[in-house]
């Protein structure tokens, strides 16, 4: 009872307080995503190249290919004439690219030689490079399909040409796109959950002290367990809060830009981020311990920050070692708190099936290292010298 | 009611062995631990004002922390009502109301909040719990700032929300730390008054100070504490009767010179 009437105060408390709500409420919810997640749909926006979509090419004579221009019709494409001073407007950006068809170009493909083509780049400019990728890749289909007619006009299997036939398989479902996603989600998650219990942790342990507040609490008639896990309840309830929110926001996020943006099949919904939320959950009491556990052993909230800080590179760790190593899931690596939720998550996000037996570590692994954060932190409740 | 029986507590030297300056005597035994109090006893009784005086670093706070439970004695006992304050710790806190030396209140509660907190954390329900805090409001007149955050509370105002969560849970014995520290003179006159009504209601009080006009005017019983030990206790009139000067003063200088010798100083 007494546990609830902590909690319950320590909540209205520290909403009242500006910095602690801003780092609960907007920062991991909203402001990291934006920052994060708003540069990924950036960059996923540059980097892909939609095949479905119609766009315009600019041919310059395009009366001299006429086959070509109806096999570019039947691909979504709208020609249109090319500006007058191609290289110029190709440089300015007027135009992205312009592909010019040669006088000769009809002659040396009836002759059944190469046929010369002309494509203008300006290579300097993304878009255009964009662009002319884009334009190459629907002209090699052509190719392919010249090839194959000429070779059936002297009797000959075009497939007998066909030494290789590469078949590209993304065993990772999504390309690199959906893999910089895999490995930023569980970075936000973990990033918000910790900032949304910072500053309440470090309030109700370090600043109680520092307020001198402290000894005529633990004079009352009440169990100190009571005091430490009201202040811990406080705690989780502010860092499942920012998870949810930052979920929520998440969600949001990628509402608002099409799905089509992120390479193509990635199916990012309303399911998989559930079911990654969940995957993580186990971290909402682990991150709180380990929170108020810090933060108790303190004095002043000048250096539970200190401490706090440092510990940041704890969640971060997992970060920035599977960027560089790659740590493969296994039944090792599940049982250690923060690592193996970013694991599970990147797998989540990235649509990996996951043995059941690694949520079952990686949620036994974290729960166990929460109830040994909180026995210790129990622990430093009853020495005396909380209150020096 | 308290009694407290050669109570003896220390503490670890600060910053250790580890960087001792090679200065001055090193007389290693008694250079590792800080004694705070040596050997204190004494009694508080019901419907008295117990006035704890001594000067700085006396040991008063530290004899009412382990009175209040907070920390433990190392040697000798004492109990609160009846109850020993190593053993009983739940019941001793029950009885007492203790308000430690600059209480910290909670800045962003205002006052009613911050002495509902402590009547709901001692078992008072919802209902009970606003009742006793319109009482504590009204008793200590406190109607003008009741409903105001605490931040920017003035020095007395702090010391009356303090003193109202001491009282939450109506307690039968009270321990002050030094509450008259910083107030002025009529904000003083004020908490006397508050604590003789107190005493008068038949609560036992224990009042600490280092201000000898200040337990000469309130207490009826006067422990002189120096160097962590007790040097006399008596009523003001005895105290002066026993040192044979007429000013508490003088008394308070004689009573803690006798007891230098024993501590060797
Ligand atoms: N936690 C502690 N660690 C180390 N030394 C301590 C501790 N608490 C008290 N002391 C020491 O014990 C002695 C008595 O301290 P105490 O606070 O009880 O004095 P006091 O009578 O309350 O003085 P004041 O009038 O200044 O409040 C001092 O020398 C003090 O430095
Ligand atoms: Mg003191």
């Amino acid at each position: 009872m007494s546990l609830f009437i902590v909690m319950f105060k320590e909540i209205v408390d520290n909403l009242r307080d500006r910095q602690t709500v801003f780092y609960a409420l907007l920062f991991g919810p909203i402001l990291l995503p934006l920052l994060l997640g708003g540069s990924l749909v950036a960059s996923f926006k540059q980097l892909s190249i939609d095949f479905d979509e119609v766009t315009s090419l600019s041919v310059l004579h395009a009366e001299r290919a006429p086959r070509l221009m109806e096999f570019l019709h039947g691909h979504n494409i709208d020609v249109t004439e090319a500006p007058e001073n191609v290289q110029a407007s190709v440089r300015r950006g007027d135009v992205l690219v312009v592909l010019e068809i040669p006088e000769d170009f009809a002659d040396q493909l009836r002759a059944g030689r190469p046929a010369p083509l002309t494509l203008h780049v300006n290579s300097a400019d993304k878009e255009s490079g964009k662009a002319a990728r884009r334009v190459q890749a629907i002209l090699s289909v052509y190719e392919r399909t010249l090839n194959n007619l000429r070779l059936q006009h002297r009797g000959i299997d075009p497939s007998t040409f066909d030494s290789l036939n590469l078949v590209e398989n993304d065993v990772s479902s999504d390309g690199s796109s959906g893999q910089l996603l895999a490995s930023i989600l569980p970075f936000l998650f973990i990033m918000s959950m910790v900032m949304g219990g910072f500053y309440l942790a470090i309030d109700t342990t370090a600043g109680e002290r520092e307020r001198q507040s402290l000894e005529p609490l633990l004079s009352l008639p009440l169990k100190r367990s009571a005091v430490v896990f009201g202040k811990y309840g406080a705690t989780l309830c502010f860092v499942t809060l920012s998870g949810v929110l930052t979920a929520v926001s998440i969600y949001t996020l990628f509402r608002l830009f099409p799905i089509e943006l992120m390479g193509g099949q990635i199916r990012f919904d309303g399911r998989t981020l559930v079911r990654a939320f969940l995957l993580a959950s186990p971290l909402l009491p682990f991150i709180s311990a380990l929170l108020i556990t810090v933060s108790a052993v303190t004095r002043s909230t000048k250096e539970a920050q200190t401490y706090l800080g440092l510990m940041m590179m704890v969640p971060m760790a997992p970060f920035f070692l599977l960027q560089f190593l790659s740590i493969r899931s296994t039944t090792m690596s599940m049982p250690i708190p923060m690592l193996s939720q970013y694991q599970l998550l990147e797998s989540a996000v990235l649509g990996d099936s996951i043995p059941i037996l690694h949520i079952l570590l990686s949620a036994g692994g974290t729960l166990a290292a929460t109830a040994l954060l909180l026995t210790l932190a129990s622990r430093l409740y009853q020495r005396e010298r909380l209150l020096d | 009611m308290i009694v407290a029986e050669d109570l003896h507590r220390s503490f670890k030297r600060p910053g250790g062995r580890a960087f001792r300056l090679p200065f001055g005597k090193s007389d290693a035994k008694a250079d590792s631990r800080v004694v705070a109090v040596n050997s204190v006893s004494f009694t508080a009784d019901d419907g008295r004002i117990t006035g704890l005086l001594g000067p700085n670093g006396a040991g008063k706070s530290t004899t009412l922390r382990m009175l209040a439970t907070l920390i433990r004695p190392e040697r000798g006992s004492a109990s609160v009502d009846g109850h020993d304050v190593t053993r009983d710790v739940l019941a001793v806190r029950q009885h007492l109301g203790f308000m430690p030396h600059n209480a910290g209140i909670y800045p962003r509660l205002s006052a009613r909040e911050n002495i509902h907190y402590y009547a709901r954390l001692c078992g008072l329900d919802k209902q009970q719990a606003e009742q006793r805090v319109g009482q504590l409001i009204e008793q200590l007149d406190m109607k003008g700032f009741a409903d105001r955050r605490a931040t920017g509370f003035s020095q007395g105002q702090k010391t009356k929300v303090a003193l109202a969560r001491a009282l939450a849970h109506q307690p039968q014995t009270i321990m002050l730390d030094e509450p008259t520290n910083g107030l002025d003179v009529m904000a003083t006159r004020g908490l006397r008054e508050i604590i003789r009504q107190l005493a008068a209601d038949g609560h036992c009080i224990v009042f600490s100070s280092h201000i000898m006009q200040e337990v000469a005017a309130l207490c009826d019983h006067i422990a002189i504490i120096s160097d962590g030990s007790i040097a006399m206790q008596d009523s003001l009139a005895g105290i002066l009767e026993r040192t044979g000067e007429n000013d508490l003063e003088d008394a308070f200088v004689k009573a803690t010179l006798s007891l230098q010798p024993e501590t060797d100083r």
